[in-house]
């Protein structure tokens, strides 16, 4: 019993003084983890729609499954919706700009672990990502990659990528039109 | 254990990658630029060198029973402080290295080294058996990163080093690296996770054969300074 004890009072020091360590750790850093994260996130908004500044919009997105938030835009300029999608890789999470008349402004990739040189050219600040993303502008809720009677070039080697981001922008103009 | 014995574990004899053949997963799966290999290589170093200082300094303490326990617990914290630390100081890194920091957790590598080393060695013997093991892993991703890069997509120091606006080195991740030749001619196929297996194992080929031929050389000096010696006593 006695044995016991002690094993379990050797475990527990050594948890507590660890979790202690991380206790600071975490004080000193949170703040500008936090504030890296928002200056992660105006950025890739603002490369979408542009805008001064973004309210998060509280509705049920419950029909909407991979949207994870939707921001309108202070000045009127529309609404980003931030959606999480299944990529080739893995997951794949973009910002997508709504126009007031439900077209796509553009899209930004925020994070994603798609194959390099391929599904990642999606997200790469490349002539080829640009002229990928650029495809998007204007779109309407009916996008679709040209080999299902779209207009959207999908990237050679990456049908997967391109068609989950494809995807992704559809539903984003979806769920801005529910919210009305 | 001297110190030039440890370093040639770590770096050759013993290497932890090509020799002992552990750690392989996130060695796979992040070595597809430089800026990666590095950032992956230097927070093993330290995490594996703190971890290994911490677990020789408790050996007296920590009971038998429990010590993996402990060992877990001892790396976890370590783990999570590097990746806080990366979080709010290089966030391009922890971004493009993703899920395999908190990975560094279930690492061998640094079980491994808790286990078979720290447990049995001094502080002193363990803080440079971490140095030398780390650097070793740190030396196969370089290699392994930039063979890829460069018959890959044919660059050299993608993420780290910026030509767009002057040659300097940069930390956002931004940096392009040095187009050697035209992206379209290389083998993409180094790129894929399958590209990191051809790498991989090319590589331990070559250490195999490396100390294979350097063992059969000192058998064979051996043998000739036996022979010596016997032919000598059958003179007399």
């Amino acid at each position: 019993m006695n044995k016991i004890l002690k094993l379990a009072l050797v475990l527990f020091l050594v948890c507590a003084v660890t979790a202690g360590i991380l206790g600071g750790i975490n004080e000193l850093t949170k703040d500008r983890i936090a504030e890296i994260n928002r200056l992660a996130t105006i950025a890739a908004y603002s490369t979408v729609l542009k805008a001064d500044g973004y309210d998060l919009v509280e509705a049920d997105m419950s029909d909407f499954p991979t949207v994870d938030k939707i921001s309108r835009a202070t000045n009127g300029a529309g609404h980003v919706v931030e959606l999480t999608v299944s990529g080739a890789q893995g997951l794949i999470t973009i910002a997508v700009g709504v126009a007031p008349d439900y077209t796509c402004t553009g899209i930004s990739i925020i994070d994603h672990s798609e194959t390099s040189g391929l599904g990642a050219n999606a997200a790469a600040e490349s002539d080829v990502g640009r002229n990928f993303r650029a495809q998007f502008v204007g779109a309407d809720e009916s996008v679709a990659l040209s080999k299902f009677g779209g207009a959207i070039d999908a990237l050679s080697g990456a049908t997967i990528t391109s068609n989950a981001v494809t995807t992704a922008v559809a539903t984003a103009i979806r769920a801005v039109m529910a919210l009305g | 254990m001297n110190i030039k014995n440890q370093f040639k574990e770590g770096l050759i004899t013993n290497n932890p990658v090509l020799v002992q053949q552990i750690g392989m997963c996130a060695t796979m799966a992040i070595t597809t630029t430089l800026f990666n290999g590095i950032g992956m290589g230097l927070s093993v170093l330290i995490i594996l060198t703190c971890c290994n200082v911490v677990i020789s300094a408790l050996r007296k303490i920590i009971p038998n029973e429990i010590r993996l326990a402990i060992f877990v617990v001892v790396i976890a914290g370590f783990v999570t402080i590097v990746d806080l630390l990366l979080q709010a100081f290089i966030p391009a890194l922890s971004k493009s290295l993703g899920v395999f920091i908190p990975l560094i957790v279930v690492n061998c590598i640094i079980i491994g080294r808790a286990e078979a080393f720290c447990q049995k060695n001094t502080v002193g013997a363990s803080f440079f058996d971490g140095i030398f093991q780390g650097f070793g892993y740190t030396c196969v991703l370089i290699i392994m990163c930039v063979a890829r890069e460069l018959l890959g997509s044919g660059r050299f120091g993608g993420g780290l080093i910026d030509v767009a606006n002057g040659f300097r080195f940069t930390l956002d991740g931004t940096g392009s690296g040095v187009q050697i030749f035209p992206a379209e001619y290389g083998a993409s196929i180094l790129n894929l996770p399958f590209g990191g297996f051809i790498t991989l194992g090319m590589l331990i080929a070559v250490m195999q054969y490396a100390l294979k031929k350097s063992k059969k050389k000192k058998e064979l000096a051996a043998r000739l300074v036996l022979e010596e010696a016997e032919r000598k006593e059958a003179e007399a």
